[in-house]
């Protein structure tokens, strides 16, 4: 299992030690870092995808007049769905990674290299929890928002597209994050299946001079720093998404293009208190409000 | 009334919730221009009326005719609510969307207009609700009067054949109540149809040419204001309109 050569004599103190093993060995648990974090990203991202197209059919309303057809289908996809999730979330990821990668493999003779393995398991699991969680996140979201959709003709996908997942995801983000941090963390169990990680890498490194001590508080540090810095970037994500605290009272440039350029359909509609407001032309005001 | 054409007639329409019957045997039409108000106690069915209008409640019976059509059969109920726009109590705006957005999203998603067009549009009936100045804000960031005028501005910017109000007015604060019954004011004066279930009182007075009075899930009386305030028939008209006694 060790796969690390001796790379000279180990300094008797404890940040002697440290340094000793950042020289020697931070670029290959840097590289272990990396990898960590490229099947947790991936893995949280198709996770999510997952996550949404699940939790989307699983929302498909029935309605009273739809086909029989349509509600057998609906139905037999929706208990496989159930299924999938009930399976996943209920069984750790390490047995799940041990049964698809080796059980898979002499079951079905499907041969899935460590790193698909490790792709599939991560975003399957991770597909699983995000069902439930999306599922939540599009009930979380008030019927009158449904509703304001439908009184303006919009159909189930159109109110799905712009109305409702829009908040629901806003809503779950902060479990996407909490997803995206545990990933970091639980990826460790894929060593089980020989994915060299940050943890599969600090074992060698610790094995090597029996630094455990030393090794893992650099592990611990950099796990640390990696789910810090993550639950920070989605933070500002979610601000980002919330849009400004305040807004700004449109200018009346703005207000005279409008109102300059509009030739309402409905001639009947046509107020003239507004239109009175600027007798400037659209183009100008086009060209000054616009970039 | 007039030669005008009826955009709207009910027939039998009947709804139950369980065992609940709501609305029994409603019969009235609307015709183009109308401006109809519904009034009538809390729980007498007139939201389950209006909400059976545009489909958000299907009937459990009757039919419902627009321009002639039986909608109750209608396939594409998406298509036809575009026609009908609908303003609500608490006003549904989308709230991950600035007021402008609000007013775009319907003209740009189920009537395919360019965003350009959808744009000016919704800012021509920002400005007439008089909202154009709050175009970047989010609902949440508005007063409930200036919410609603939003809405109205939204359901507007579909060009609706007719707009169903629901209580437009009841969760707002009194002083707030003037600006948004000044806007459907003016819509009235326009020519646009409208249906409107409301307490104001003195509103459907001055601004409608129908009223409607219900209770129970029955229109108990229907009429011109001048005859429903002036010289209601039934006594259950009576009592119910002398709770309103500031007119
Ligand atoms: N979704 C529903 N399920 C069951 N009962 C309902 C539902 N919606 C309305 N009702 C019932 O229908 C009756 C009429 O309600 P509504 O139409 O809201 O009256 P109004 O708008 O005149 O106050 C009430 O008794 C109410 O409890
Ligand atoms: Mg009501």
């Amino acid at each position: 299992m060790n796969s690390f050569l001796l790379a000279g004599s180990l300094p008797p103190d404890f940040f002697g030690r440290i340094l000793f093993i950042l020289k020697n060995y931070g670029v290959s648990m840097a590289k272990g870092a990396g990898t960590t974090l490229l099947i947790a990203i991936v893995g949280t991202l198709i996770g999510c995808v997952i996550g949404f197209i699940v939790g989307l059919i699983q929302t498909i309303p029935v309605n009273p007049n739809d086909s029989v057809g349509k509600k057998i289908l609906l139905k037999i996809v929706n208990i496989i769905l159930k299924i999938y999730v009930e399976v996943f979330r209920g069984t750790p990821m390490m047995v799940q990674a041990m049964f698809l990668h080796y059980g898979a493999m002499l079951l079905l003779n499907l041969h899935m290299d460590m790193w698909t393995s490790a792709f599939v398991i991560v975003s399957i699991n991770t597909g699983a929890y995000m069902a439930e969680t999306v599922r939540g996140g599009i009930f979380s979201v008030p019927l009158s928002q449904t509703e304001g959709a439908k009184a303006i003709g919009m159909n189930h996908v159109q109110t799905m597209l712009n109305v409702i997942l829009p908040q629901a995801l806003r809503n779950i983000m902060p479990q996407i994050g909490n997803n995206l941090i545990i990933n970091i963390k639980d990826t460790c169990v894929l060593s089980c299946i020989g994915v060299v990680e940050l943890f599969f890498t600090s074992k060698s490194v610790a094995g090597t001079y029996y630094t455990y001590f030393e090794t893992f508080t650099i592990t611990m540090v950099m796990y640390l720093i990696m789910t810090l810095f993550f639950s920070w970037l989605l933070r500002f994500f979610e601000k980002r998404m919330d849009g400004p605290a305040e807004y700004d009272l449109a200018t009346t440039d703005t207000l005279a293009y409008t109102s300059g350029t509009l030739s309402d359909p409905r001639k009947d509609f046509v107020d003239d208190r507004h239109l009175s407001d600027t007798s400037r032309t659209g183009e100008d005001n086009l060209n000054n409000t616009r970039r | 009334m007039s030669d005008k054409k009826e955009i709207i007639e009910i027939k039998h329409l009947g709804k139950t919730f369980g065992k609940n019957e709501v609305l029994k045997d409603i019969n009235f039409s609307i015709k183009e221009g109308d401006v109809t108000c519904i009034i009538g106690a809390s729980g007498s069915g007139k939201s389950t009326m209006l909400r059976c209008i545009n489909l958000l409640e299907t009937p459990t019976s009757g039919e419902i005719l627009f321009k002639g059509n039986d909608i109750t059969k209608e396939k594409n109920v998406a298509a036809y609510r575009a026609k009908v726009g609908m303003c609500f109590q608490s006003f549904n705006l989308f709230s991950n969307m600035t007021a402008l957005k609000n007013c775009m999203v319907g003209p740009m998603k189920v009537l395919k207009k360019s965003k350009q067009e959808a744009e000016q549009d919704a800012l021509f009936f920002l400005t007439k609700v008089g909202m154009a100045p709050f175009i970047k804000a989010k609902p949440k960031q508005l007063s409930g009067g200036q919410q609603q005028r939003v809405a109205i501005a939204r359901a507007l910017a579909m060009h609706p054949d007719v707009l169903l109000f629901d209580e437009p007015t009841s969760a707002l604060d009194p002083q707030m109540v003037g600006e948004v019954l000044e806007v459907m004011k003016t819509l009235a004066k326009e020519g646009l149809t409208m249906i409107i279930v409301t307490h104001e009182m003195a509103f459907a007075r001055d601004v409608s040419n129908h009223v409607v009075y219900m209770q129970d899930g029955v229109i108990w009386e229907e009429g011109t204001p001048q005859e429903i305030f002036g010289d209601p028939q039934r006594q259950e008209t009576k009592d119910f309109l002398s709770r309103f006694i500031n007119m």
